[in-house]
């Protein structure tokens, strides 16, 4: 049996599952943009309401923890150039590198900014059936007439259903490898690559049986999508996020000023 | 009444080798056939012809008496197909959302996609996984659910190409199962295999492929003496001198 990953939808009837998809993906571009320039206090803020979020719709830390690992040491990268390359205060003097006080500063908050955006999308991805999320990127192409509205909302919302399937096979070949020594090997590029190649090899294969598979049950870009209907509650959730971006945004100007 | 027909049909893909060579086939409505073959002998190749997935490059296929090429749709909707790997199958977000998959690529009536979900999800004994996510299926629950996909667009025939790939005992009985009881509720049935064991006990007919082309066409107990020359291996039971028993008995 595959392992649980929190990127994947969860069924549920809670607030956020029951929310029209189009206003969803509003709130994700509106808080993405209000924690561009967010500072502690905000930050604080929106950290609040994202973990309330969470907790609402009873996604496992432990599990969320577990899978975010790789981008943990990412952000422990951005922290790291963040803490040694801006300029300031010295705090740590070793062999003429200087950890400066505004660089840790700044490393904290661009690292808290991008977690909190991953978290918007981990909230996103579980409570949206994939269905949903084709009909509103549908919607939103569907005033651009040059953009084939249907084949990129159908190439989106397969992207999402078979993120598992792609670390179920990424695990695989990993576990293979591990089991043939390639610990042994001290070269993380020469690791990456042999991880890389095959695992983007059965990608590729697996896409070409979905499109077969597809295919056989007579898909078409002519067919049913799933209705998308606002109704009251999404205009009151609208109202409440443009709010917690204004509070945000007043924020972050008195953060500034003094 | 015959539902399946091929006439001469011969398939030769873009690099130049032979897929199915000269194939000539009836099978009628309501009968159980398997088809063995070692691998590359074209199983999947000649069935990928019967719905239209592939085109023969020379002959023709009718589905109840309409030619493939004519109408790609309804052949698709008559002659369901269940691939050897569910999870690249699978499209759905939840267990409903991948069987209505389907019937909405029909144009189906709201209503109507949701009564084929029920009775397809009902008929695999997956109605109680509705709303569970696909990729935590066992094996055989993955393999019922790609059959029940198949079965919410009406098929009158059901194609399963390699039904007991990955699949350990109780998953193998599983989907055996849902073969036999898709058989007794009219459906045809066509299975491709090497393995023969599994399902032999339960067909009217065994074909054996060989290089693209059908080498025997008869009754099971006719054809299966002399299976082991094409790369099939005899059931256990036959070479102890014993009588070959179904799986479910």
């Amino acid at each position: 049996m595959a392992e649980l990953t929190p990127f994947s939808y969860r069924p549920g009837v809670s607030v956020l599952h029951l929310q029209d998809v189009r206003f969803k993906l509003v709130f994700i571009v509106f808080i993405s943009i209000a924690s561009m320039k967010a500072c502690f206090m905000s930050l604080s803020v929106l950290s609040f309401a994202l973990f309330s979020a969470i907790l609402i719709i009873h996604l496992p830390f432990k599990s969320i923890l577990k899978e975010l690992r790789y981008f943990f040491v990412f952000l422990i990268f951005v922290f790291a150039a963040r803490a040694l390359c801006t300029s300031g205060t010295p705090l740590i003097e070793f062999m003429g590198i200087d950890v400066t006080l505004q660089g840790m500063y700044d490393g904290t908050l661009v690292c808290w900014r991008m977690l909190l955006v991953v978290l918007v999308g981990l909230l996103f991805v579980s409570t949206t059936r994939s269905s949903e999320t084709r009909a509103a990127i549908e919607w939103f192409l569907n005033p651009f007439p040059f953009i084939p509205g249907k084949r990129v909302a159908t190439m989106m919302s397969l992207i999402v259903r078979f993120i598992p399937v792609i670390f179920k096979q990424a695990k695989e070949t990993s576990d293979a490898q591990r089991a043939r020594g390639v610990e042994n090997r001290k070269n993380p590029v020469y690791r990456l690559m042999k991880l890389a190649v095959p695992l983007i090899r059965r990608t590729f294969e697996s896409a070409d049986k979905l499109a077969v598979a597809m295919e056989a049950r007579c898909y078409s870009e002519k067919r049913i999508n799933t209705k998308l209907y606002a109704n009251r509650s999404d205009w009151i959730a609208l109202f409440l996020v443009l709010c917690l971006c204004v509070l945000l945004s007043v924020i972050d100007m008195f953060e500034c000023l003094y | 009444m015959n539902i399946l027909e091929i006439e001469n049909i011969s398939h030769r893909f873009s690099d130049g080798t032979l897929g199915i060579d000269r194939i000539n086939l009836t099978i009628r409505e309501g009968e159980f056939v398997v088809i063995a073959g070692r691998n590359g002998s074209g199983k999947t190749t000649f069935l990928r012809h019967l719905n239209g997935l592939l085109l023969p490059d020379t002959g023709i296929v009718r589905i109840a008496g309409v030619p493939v090429s004519e109408d790609i749709v309804r052949a698709r909707q008559i002659v369901g197909m269940v691939f050897q790997d569910s999870d690249s199958q699978i499209v759905g977000e939840t267990v409903y959302d991948d069987v209505v998959f389907g019937p909405e690529n029909l144009c189906l009536d709201k209503s109507e996609v949701k009564k084929r979900a029920s009775e397809a999800l009902k008929s695999v004994g997956l109605e109680d996984f509705a709303d569970q996510r696909p990729y935590l299926l066992s094996g055989g629950e993955k393999r019922r659910l790609a059959v029940a996909g198949v079965l919410a667009m009406k098929p009158r025939v059901v194609v399963f190409d390699e039904p007991f790939s990955n699949l350990d005992y109780s998953g193998t009985k599983q989907v055996l199962n849902q073969i036999v009881s898709l058989h007794n509720s009219g459906h045809t049935i066509l299975v491709a295999t090497h393995d023969l064991e599994k399902i032999i006990a339960l067909a009217d007919r065994l074909i054996i492929m060989e290089d693209g082309r059908v080498v025997m066409d008869g009754l099971p107990e006719d054809v299966i003496m002399k299976v082991e020359a094409f790369g099939v291996r005899e059931p256990c039971a036959l070479r102890l001198g014993m009588k070959i028993e179904s799986w479910l008995s």
